[in-house]
């Protein structure tokens, strides 16, 4: 089995950590009631009251499932 | 070579698989809708959908093939009794996954199945037929009207439109 010879350098290491990198999230942004808002796509949203409360989610104007 | 099913595996086996589909396919006509995983609703859509086209046919020989696959004679029924009726007329995609977000727990992407039951509100497919029947009574209509009459003939006109646009073709 091929072992590694030598102990790899901090800087290898960290050069080769540096490209790891996390891509933004896709947001759909829309407009409602005058407040712009970002949501993920094909995805349910959840249906609030005024107070904030959770109702339902919701896709496409349809209920889709109880919260 | 026999070409391998869509979609990921699940399961601890091939007789695993088709248990868990079975089993999924029976909670969804039991239920209507149920909450599963993505990956389990996209593999079960096919599954789901074949089985309601056997329900659609309607004869024993259909209810037996169906029978051999849910093993629930509950579910067959409900099957063949409740739904068959209401996706008569509807042509295919007899099922919807509306995506949820993610599980607690073990933050799996979760969907929800469901069948649609509702009657099927067609696209104005034969436009050339429909165009010149619908257009006269829209123009017609009055302006101080209009968003009253919109909402109606999103709902109405279209089935009306088929209606018509089948009759012509049967007598063609």
């Amino acid at each position: 089995m091929a072992v590694p010879k030598r102990k790899q350098s901090r800087s290898n290491t960290r050069a080769r950590r540096s490209q790891w990198k996390a891509e933004n999230i896709q947001l759909v942004k829309s407009v409602e009631n005058g407040q712009t808002v970002y949501r993920l796509p094909h995805r349910a949203n959840v249906v609030t009251d005024s107070a904030g409360t959770e109702l339902f989610l919701e896709y496409k104007g349809r209920k889709v499932a109880d919260v | 070579m026999p070409k391998p099913a869509k979609g990921p595996r699940l399961g601890g086996g091939p007789a695993h698989e088709r248990l868990l589909l079975a089993n999924l396919a029976v909670a969804l006509f039991t239920h209507k809708s149920i909450q599963t995983t993505e990956t389990k609703a996209k593999r079960l859509r096919p599954v789901a959908e074949r089985l309601v086209t056997f329900a659609k046919r309607g004869d024993l020989h259909a209810r037996r093939r169906v029978l051999a696959v849910l093993r629930n004679k509950d579910a067959t029924h409900e099957l063949f009794a409740e739904i068959a009726p209401l996706v008569a007329l509807r042509e295919g995609g007899y099922t919807r996954i509306i995506k949820t977000g993610y599980r607690k727990g073990d933050n799996a992407p979760m969907a929800v199945i469901e069948l649609c039951l509702e009657p099927v509100n067609p696209k104005p497919k034969a436009k050339k037929a429909a165009a010149p029947a619908a257009a006269p009574v829209a123009s017609a209509a009055p302006v101080a009207e209009e968003p009253e009459v919109v909402a109606e003939e999103v709902v109405d006109a279209p089935v009306a439109e088929v209606t018509e646009a089948a009759a012509e073709e049967k007598a063609e």
